[in-house]
């Protein structure tokens, strides 16, 4: 396996897959942070990130997945090169080999992004310190739903040679979780398909804003995590990655 | 010939999943767009605009452009493959002529979606129980954003046939649909190339088109693509065959 990861370094040397990675996160930071906020908002400020980063997560991380799987698998069928591997190696260990090495840039990015994001709060000036509990809640939650979604976009990158088929799947994916979010009043819709389990997971409320006074009385509180998604959400990852291996094994090459 | 061109074009595209996606796409934003306006309804008191700002929130900034990115990258990309670019530029066909029928085939593309995006406006609007519906406004709407369109078009075609591979192309066209709401917001979305099109839409943007800039944003979208339509066609031209 070792060998296998080493050769997944190796064929990504000077194709700037990391670089790519490294710059939609930094996309994903500059979009969020150099903006105004008022006093309340730097008052509130720990708590507003844990609000309303889950969703920003739901549109960049499962399009951060669709790139780098893309890119990574692409290089084998470019060149025809899975049926060449397949002879020498286990398929199940080229499956394993890639995903690992995808998912180490995918987690590098989503702990980036969470580093910068209390970076960013301390820089900001918000009021007081992180809750380091709830920061750490939040990193688990939004690991998760982006390996399954990577998980699920790694297969469908390695079995299919066309990636068009990707970039649609995954988009049309991405789109239904964003908007999902928009629907509180139907939370199946968010546990209905993996992209929108950003939002299912998401677990700070925002209470008594209003139009005309805005933040002034506003205030963000926990409300609670919903382990029965989170639950459901580790049974699928390991559904996907099961039937997407033993597919990608059985695959004519 | 360039209609030569544009029917081998239409064949590369026959039973290619990037119809299937041409058409499920746009029904997610109308299908959760309107069901966000019916439970809101108190709050978006606007009628065919609130509807409007509920189906085209995101997907102008961000899903509009990735797909346009897709259509760009999925046209060059049967070239890419197997060195086509080699029996392409062998063929008795001025390379520009090439360039300008995916060029072509992509607008139309892009018009399609922007029909389909109408349509579907139109009929959650009277699922929605609204009536009389700004058939002008609509029509507007659409021809602006397939002119601010067709700008982005015009860059991703130049990017995907210069750059080899699938995804780079969707993750600039993505990021250029971010850096056009920043450009929006700075109040600058009338001069950035990927801000036209959510401009030109009156997408929920920070920035919007008035009657009296319509003159002046017809004028920037076709200098736009001209500039980068008649770039393509020289790259195309000078082009190695490797």
């Amino acid at each position: 396996m070792i060998k296998l990861l080493k050769c997944e370094f190796m064929k990504t040397r000077r194709r700037y897959v990391f670089v790519t990675a490294l710059v939609i996160t930094a996309a994903m930071l500059a979009w969020i942070y150099p903006r105004h906020r008022s006093a309340d908002l730097l008052r509130l400020g720990w708590m507003a990130n844990l609000y309303e980063l889950p969703l920003i997560n739901s549109i960049f991380m499962p399009l951060l997945s669709i790139i780098v799987s893309s890119r990574l698998c692409d290089i084998e069928h470019k060149g025809a090169m899975l049926k060449q591997l397949a002879v020498t190696e286990k398929r199940g260990q080229i499956y394993d080999a890639k995903l690992l090495y995808g998912l180490a840039i995918m987690m590098f990015c989503v702990g980036l992004s969470w580093g910068m994001t209390i970076a960013f709060g301390y820089i900001a000036g918000f009021e007081g310190g992180p809750p380091i509990r709830l920061y750490l809640l939040y990193l688990l939650l939004t690991a998760a739903p982006t390996i399954a979604v990577y998980i699920f976009q790694h297969t469908l990158s390695l079995c299919f040679k066309n990636q068009a088929v990707t970039f649609f799947t995954g988009a049309i994916g991405t789109f239904f979780g964003t908007f999902s979010m928009f629907l509180p009043q139907l939370p199946w819709l968010r546990g209905s398909l993996i992209w929108g389990y950003y939002g299912a997971l998401s677990f700070v409320g925002l209470f008594d804003w209003s139009k005309d006074d805005r933040y002034k009385l506003a205030h963000f509180d926990v409300i609670g995590v919903d382990w029965k998604f989170f639950a459901a959400l580790i049974f699928i990852c390991a559904a996907i990655y099961i039937i997407g291996r033993e597919i990608f094994k059985r695959k004519e090459l | 010939m360039l209609l030569k061109l544009l029917n081998a074009e239409r064949m590369k595209l026959k039973r290619s999943p990037v119809w299937l996606a041409f058409l499920i796409m746009p029904i997610i934003p109308a299908a959760l767009g309107t069901a966000n306006y019916l439970y809101q309804k108190e709050v978006l008191t606007r009628e065919w605009l609130s509807l409007w700002t509920q189906h085209t929130l995101f997907t102008d900034y961000f899903f509009l452009p990735i797909t346009l990115g897709i259509y760009c990258a999925y046209i060059m990309r049967s070239e890419h493959m197997n060195n086509n670019w080699n029996k392409v530029f062998t063929i008795p066909a001025r390379r520009s002529s090439v360039f300008s029928a995916k060029l072509i085939t992509a607008t139309l593309m892009l018009l399609f979606s922007m029909i389909w995006i109408c349509a579907l406006f139109v009929i959650s609007g009277y699922i929605a129980g609204l009536t009389n519906p700004p058939w002008l406004t609509v029509a507007r709407w659409c021809a602006f954003g397939t002119l601010g369109g067709m700008v982005t078009v015009s860059i991703q075609i130049l990017i995907s046939m210069n750059v080899k591979s699938f995804a780079l192309p969707v993750g600039i066209s993505f990021a250029g649909g971010l850096s056009g709401l920043v450009f929006l917001a700075k109040n600058m979305g009338h001069i950035w190339p990927y801000s036209l099109m959510s401009y030109g839409m009156n997408a929920n943007a920070p920035q919007e088109l008035a009657q009296s800039g319509c003159g002046q944003f017809i004028l920037i979208c076709v200098l736009y693509t001209a500039f980068f339509t008649i770039t393509g066609g020289v790259i195309a031209a000078r082009r190695d065959i490797s």
